[in-house]
């Protein structure tokens, strides 16, 4: 029940799996955050650059399927212009973001490794597995949903 | 104007919203993205890709902190999240089906969406005992006993340790289980209606139902692959967003923790009311009903 405890101090208890939990979050987002932002510096410095600045400041108006058809010739579906072009500064940049999507996943399953008793265990492994398969679902439709419109171009 | 100054607009735009989200438990995009289409050159797309990186982020950034203080609770999120995750994959592929079948039908829901954010807004502006509710032992149901759902936190305001508890558990599991199903299908983040189902429903105080708010939101992470694998993430615009909003973040959560519950309240009620109307405004500007005034849609 709610209960507000008058002068019984400052300290209060948080249990094992919450503070596994925060602990995986803040290392994966620290990690995450670097990741995306030191190649990036050098992304903003000119240095070896996928898209070029001045050509994204040119089509940052257009829709994406729109943005990537001028600037590469070509659609981006999946993540394939991510990996296939880790030498370049502004992919390479994407792989924090990459860490920072699954960052979730690896504290979740930190918690659950932590949690006091069986029941949290199972939900937050349940949880776990739905995040891995809400991640294929929705990478894999984004990525159909593209292969769809770019073969309806090149029919045009 | 030269192409620097849009990120540097974008870091200190997204400081101030990052301040601002964890003390209101909403993460960022229903200002980010709607604000940014009427300020900004760029496409909603992009917009929309930043928004929810920066809403993720914002989100990573602050829950450590509020969990270690007591603040956003792992317990009520183990029990939604599983529910809410599986519900939002769901909604996701039916709202793909639903744009494809009727590509005005987003429109009428969009106005529907907004007209229950403002009876959500309504509801709370009449409710009393929000920011400490009362849950008496015998309100509590047999799941919320069973999972020993609890928790405390310690309030500078009134210098006391506030313990909590949840009622209505099983019922608010539905409720998470629909918000989840709304926000994949509309591809919407779902911090305006987390905080009133935990606050109302679930009986948590005002400042824990907004920091398990932004716990709730680290779930819509896998969206992330949906803006990624279109291109539509570019580091011109996300980085000095999520510089902006992880720095914003870091104060605002602890400001959160210093905040007077009765202002968190007021803050809630404000966002609430703005992504009610700009909901409304753009399902009926969609519809043609009323003139065109909100770029983006």
């Amino acid at each position: 029940m709610t209960e507000i405890k008058k002068g019984a101090g400052k300290e209060i208890t948080v249990d094992e799996m919450g503070l596994a939990f925060a602990k995986i979050m803040t290392i994966f987002t620290v990690i995450g955050i670097v990741l995306m932002v030191l190649p990036a510096i050098f992304y903003f410095m000119g240095i070896n650059q996928y898209v070029p600045l001045t050509e994204a400041y040119k089509y940052w108006r257009q829709s994406a399927s729109d943005f990537w058809l001028n600037v590469t010739g070509r659609q981006v579906t999946g993540y394939s212009w991510i990996f296939d072009h880790l030498d370049k500064t502004d992919c390479l940049s994407m792989i924090g973001v990459l860490v920072l999507m699954i960052t979730p996943l690896l504290a979740m399953l930190a918690g659950a490794v932590k949690a006091e008793n069986k029941t949290y265990r199972t939900l937050l492994l349940i949880a776990a597995v739905e995040f891995i398969a809400s991640i294929l679902v929705k990478s894999i439709a984004a990525a159909a949903g593209g292969a769809k419109k770019a073969t309806k171009l090149v029919k045009k | 104007m030269a192409w620097w100054f849009w990120p540097l607009f974008l870091f200190v735009f997204t400081l101030l919203i990052g301040i601002i989200s964890p003390v209101s438990g909403v993460g960022g995009g229903v200002l980010f993205v709607p604000l940014c289409t009427v300020i900004t050159p760029f496409n909603i797309d992009f917009i929309r890709g930043a928004g929810l990186v920066m809403a993720v982020t914002s989100a990573l950034s602050s829950v450590p902190y509020l969990i270690r203080k007591g603040l956003a609770s792992l317990r009520i999120f183990a029990v939604i999240a599983p529910v809410m995750v599986i519900t939002s994959v769901v909604g996701g592929w039916i709202g793909l089906w639903v744009t494809n079948a009727y590509p005005n039908g987003k429109y009428v829901i969009k106005v529907l969406l907004g007209a229950i954010i403002l009876l959500v807004f309504l509801v709370m502006v009449l409710s009393k005992r929000v920011e400490f509710p009362e849950v008496r032992e015998e309100d509590r149901d047999s799941l919320s006993k069973k999972l020993n759902i609890w928790g405390e936190y310690y309030e500078p305001n009134i210098d006391a340790i506030i313990e909590y508890t949840t009622k209505n558990t099983p019922l608010s599991i539905v409720v998470f289980a629909v918000i989840g199903f709304v926000a994949g299908m509309f591809g919407l983040g779902a911090g305006w209606a987390n905080v009133p189902v935990l606050n109302l429903m679930m009986g948590v105080p005002i400042k824990v139902a907004t920091a398990t708010s932004m716990l709730i939101i680290t779930a819509n992470a896998p969206a992330i692959g949906i803006y990624l694998t279109k291109g539509a993430i570019l580091p011109l615009i996300v980085v000095p967003s999520i510089l902006g909003i992880t720095i914003g973040a870091r104060i605002g959560a602890k400001v959160a923790e210093i905040m007077k519950p009765k202002f968190v309240r007021w803050l809630v009620l404000i966002i609430l009311l703005i992504a009610g109307v700009l909901n409304v405004i753009k399902g009926l500007q969609g519809m043609h009903v009323i003139p065109h005034i909100l770029p983006g849609v």
